[in-house]
């Protein structure tokens, strides 16, 4: 029984939309696969780790109205896909258990699983909020802060992303516990205060998969679930059940000490001092002094890099160690043209943010030297 | 004798791993669990988010508890323990894998912050440390009191501990009160509280100590330390007998040792095929001025010159030989550690395919200055929940 005819790309690109999360050795068999279901003029892919969802939604433009469905490993369809000629005309056809991919001369015999056994997430009733914002001030607000979750950390809830609704505001917080992205974006309501965590691969999924677009994006707060729908992808998460730690108390305040600085400039002094930092440590040590900040980096072969900036500063001199990767983190994923560092003393975080706009604050605390 | 006036403390975390566990997952508190096997063991989360652990009556395999809860030790589960016969004891315990990395940062943390009241630390495990107060100025009950409390804030978990004039005291002691114990033991102490208790306890008597001390009729300290010295000599040999009987005594003159000075630093590595002396001289060549390279910023790193310079070869048949050399000047330099080890090569017969070189400094001495710039520590957040 015929599932779908047409062009490689049209298949290749919604299914290349969900097999990201697809993993590729898993103890249920079943999740290596992709749910293929045609409903009247509508094919859908979807595939599921447990704890994601994704589904692409495409209108294939068929006249024949029946419904039909499969599952097939996902990997193996899109390599084949992958490796057939551009534009070429591919048919899907259902067979007992068999799938048959076609085209020209190429014949792929595909084993399938039962569709009822594909472990589709239950679906939350529950709405508890549902917010609408354009696809790139979400994917803008996710590139601010995502660098700073925590990747296997013990501490669970770490290993995610706090969204945060708070009156008009949509905020986002990321930390592993040395550094902390704070950032929010404006809504066009009011909303009462609700908060998830969500776990890190569906915040790395959902990054990748944002445009820089203004068409919107619709985020629904479920029971025990997040429901993101945009362009033609739905994207649904289980929650992190924790507690997020408070990180108010994180951002530090009244620093004297700071100074403006070009964030492309500081950036390349960074990238080029950090080439001699020490590969494990990567600890860098930022002087301040009236006019001048000169960072040094060691590595375990007593090389050095210095370089110096002449900055506008008078705060008093500081003498204050960091992991270089956290400073070049946040540099990489601001856009903007300036950038502000405050400082308390050498054993306190440093705050940086961008001036004239509060939507931003990343804390990083130092190392000790 | 015990110079009077030393107080160490023997300061070690109950059931440190398991603890860990539970840190993380909570809902496991007051179940037997029991840590060990591989990662087919890790929990999976269930489609409604409840979390399913694998139980110990469903493993099959051969490993080995690594630790339990004490809810599972009531049950007679203990490390070390077959993990298929720890099965038919607690069939329900709770199983989950053992996460090397989580327990080291746990370490970390309570290490730290003991040594921000107390300093003076000997490290004697991922679980356990001495610490050294005598210097320190605050009565001993209420600074014991307070290190408790402050590895209790940083990590969230207990430890026991034990105090007395030495080490050997300390670390029965801090088992006696387990978990979250406290005792503080003096010199009189030792015939009520230590005396009755069998000799397995003391640190340095091991099962095979203990069944020829068994052979011999004795069982507890007490007996040990009341013991004719020349039946022990018999059995033991001079110098384990003198410690055995000093030991049964409480006498223990070790110092807290807060920092290691290493006897030897070496460099060594396994060829990807087993190479032959002659047919692959020039790879074998290259292979030995890296070692010798890399030897040397070990030593420059560390701050060490070496007097003795030695290699060691593994042949294709497992037999392996080492060679060393006394030179005159103490190097760290890597052509004369080269020069060194040719001396040494020229002493072996190289008549077989060698699968592993390896090149030793030993007669260490300190240059006086580490080159390395003491490495830096990163600091942490201060993280609390609302």
């Amino acid at each position: 029984m015929k599932l779908i005819q047409t062009e490689k790309e049209a298949l290749l690109r919604p299914l290349q939309a969900v097999t990201g999360i697809v993993e590729r050795r898993h103890t249920l068999p079943i999740l290596s696969n992709v749910l293929i279901e045609k409903k009247n003029e509508n094919l859908t892919f979807m595939a599921t780790d447990l704890e994601i969802q994704i589904t692409t939604i495409t209108n294939n433009n068929e006249t024949t109205k029946n419904e039909l469905a499969v599952t097939v490993a996902a990997k193996k369809l899109q390599d084949i896909l992958r490796a057939l000629p551009e534009k070429a005309l591919v048919t899907l056809d259902l067979e007992e258990n068999r799938l048959q991919v076609k085209a020209g001369k190429s014949r792929f015999n595909l084993q399938t699983l039962p569709v009822e056994d594909f472990p589709k997430l239950p679906e939350s009733t529950e709405q508890q909020a549902r917010i609408t914002l354009k696809q790139k001030e979400l994917k803008n607000l996710l590139f601010l802060v995502q660098y700073a979750m925590a990747q296997q950390d013990i501490r669970y809830y770490l290993n995610g992303l706090l969204l945060l609704l708070e009156d008009n505001h949509l905020k986002a917080v990321a930390t592993d516990g040395h550094r902390l992205g704070f950032a929010w974006v404006e809504l066009e309501s009011n909303q009462e205060r609700k908060e998830v965590i969500l776990p890190r691969k569906a915040v790395l999924e959902l990054a990748k998969q944002l445009n820089d677009s203004d068409d919107p994006v619709i985020v629904e707060i479920l029971q025990n679930q997040i429901k993101f729908t945009f362009s033609n992808i739905v994207i649904v998460s289980k929650i992190v059940d924790g507690k997020f730690p408070d990180y108010n108390r994180v951002i530090p305040r009244g620093y004297q000490k700071h100074f403006e600085v070009n964030r492309g400039l500081l950036l390349q002094t960074l990238q080029r001092a950090a080439i001699l930092s020490n590969e494990k440590f990567r600890g860098a040590r930022i002087i301040l002094t009236t006019g001048n900040l000169r960072i040094v980096c060691n590595n375990s072969e007593q090389e050095e890099a210095q370089e110096e900036l002449e900055i506008k500063y008078e705060g008093g001199a500081l003498d204050i160690g960091f992991n270089i990767t956290y400073l070049l983190d946040v540099l990489n994923n601001l856009t903007c043209e300036t950038v502000q560092c405050s400082f308390g003393d050498a054993s306190s975080s440093a705050l940086i943010t961008v001036p004239g706009n509060d939507n931003f604050k990343y804390v990083v605390m130092p190392m000790r030297i | 004798m015990n110079p009077p006036d030393r107080r160490i403390a023997h300061l070690d975390m109950d059931a440190f791993y398991a603890s860990v566990e539970l840190l993380r997952y909570p809902e496991l508190k007051g179940l037997p669990v029991v840590i060990g096997g591989g990662d087919d063991q890790q929990s999976v989360q269930d489609l409604d988010g409840v979390r399913q652990f694998a139980r110990l009556r469903d493993y099959v395999g051969r490993g080995v508890v690594t630790t339990s809860t004490y809810e599972a030790r009531a049950l007679g589960v203990f490390s070390a323990m077959g993990m298929m016969k720890a099965a038919k004891l607690a069939p329900d315990a709770v199983l989950l894998p053992a996460d090397f990395n989580a327990y080291r940062h746990y370490s970390r943390l309570f290490k730290e912050a003991v040594a921000v009241i107390a300093p003076e630390i000997e490290d004697s495990g991922i679980d356990e440390i001495y610490i050294d107060l005598t210097q320190h100025p605050e009565e001993t009950l209420s600074l014991a009191c307070r290190i408790k409390q402050s590895v209790r804030d940083a990590t969230g978990l207990s430890c026991s501990i034990g105090l007395s004039p030495n080490k050997l005291l300390s670390k029965i002691c801090s088992d006696l009160e387990k978990p979250d114990g406290l005792t503080i033991l003096g010199a009189d102490d030792i015939p009520s509280r230590i005396w009755p208790l069998p000799v397995r306890k003391v640190n340095g008597i091991g099962p095979r100590a203990t069944e020829r001390l068994a052979s011999i009729g004795i069982n507890t300290i007490e007996q040990l330390s009341k013991a004719d010295p020349a039946t022990l000599q018999e059995t033991f040999g001079l110098n384990y007998a003198r410690w055995l009987q000093s030991a049964s005594h409480g006498v223990d003159n070790r110092p807290v040792v807060t920092h290691l000075e290493p006897r030897s630093i070496s460099r060594e590595t396994t060829f990807e095929r087993d190479l032959h002396p002659r047919h692959d001289r020039p790879t074998l060549s290259k292979i030995f001025t890296d070692l010798c390279d890399r030897l040397s910023q070990d030593l420059k790193g560390r701050g060490y010159l070496g007097r003795t310079i030695g290699i060691k070869l593994r042949f294709e048949d497992f037999h392996t030989v080492t060679r060393d050399i006394t030179i005159t000047e103490p190097t760290d330099d890597a052509t004369m550690i080269r020069r060194a080890g040719e001396e040494c090569l020229r002493r072996v017969n190289l008549n077989r395919r060698i699968r592993l070189l390896g090149v030793r400094a030993g007669s260490l001495s300190a240059t006086g200055q580490s080159v390395v710039g003491p490495i830096m520590q990163q600091q942490e957040l201060h993280l609390t929940l609302e």
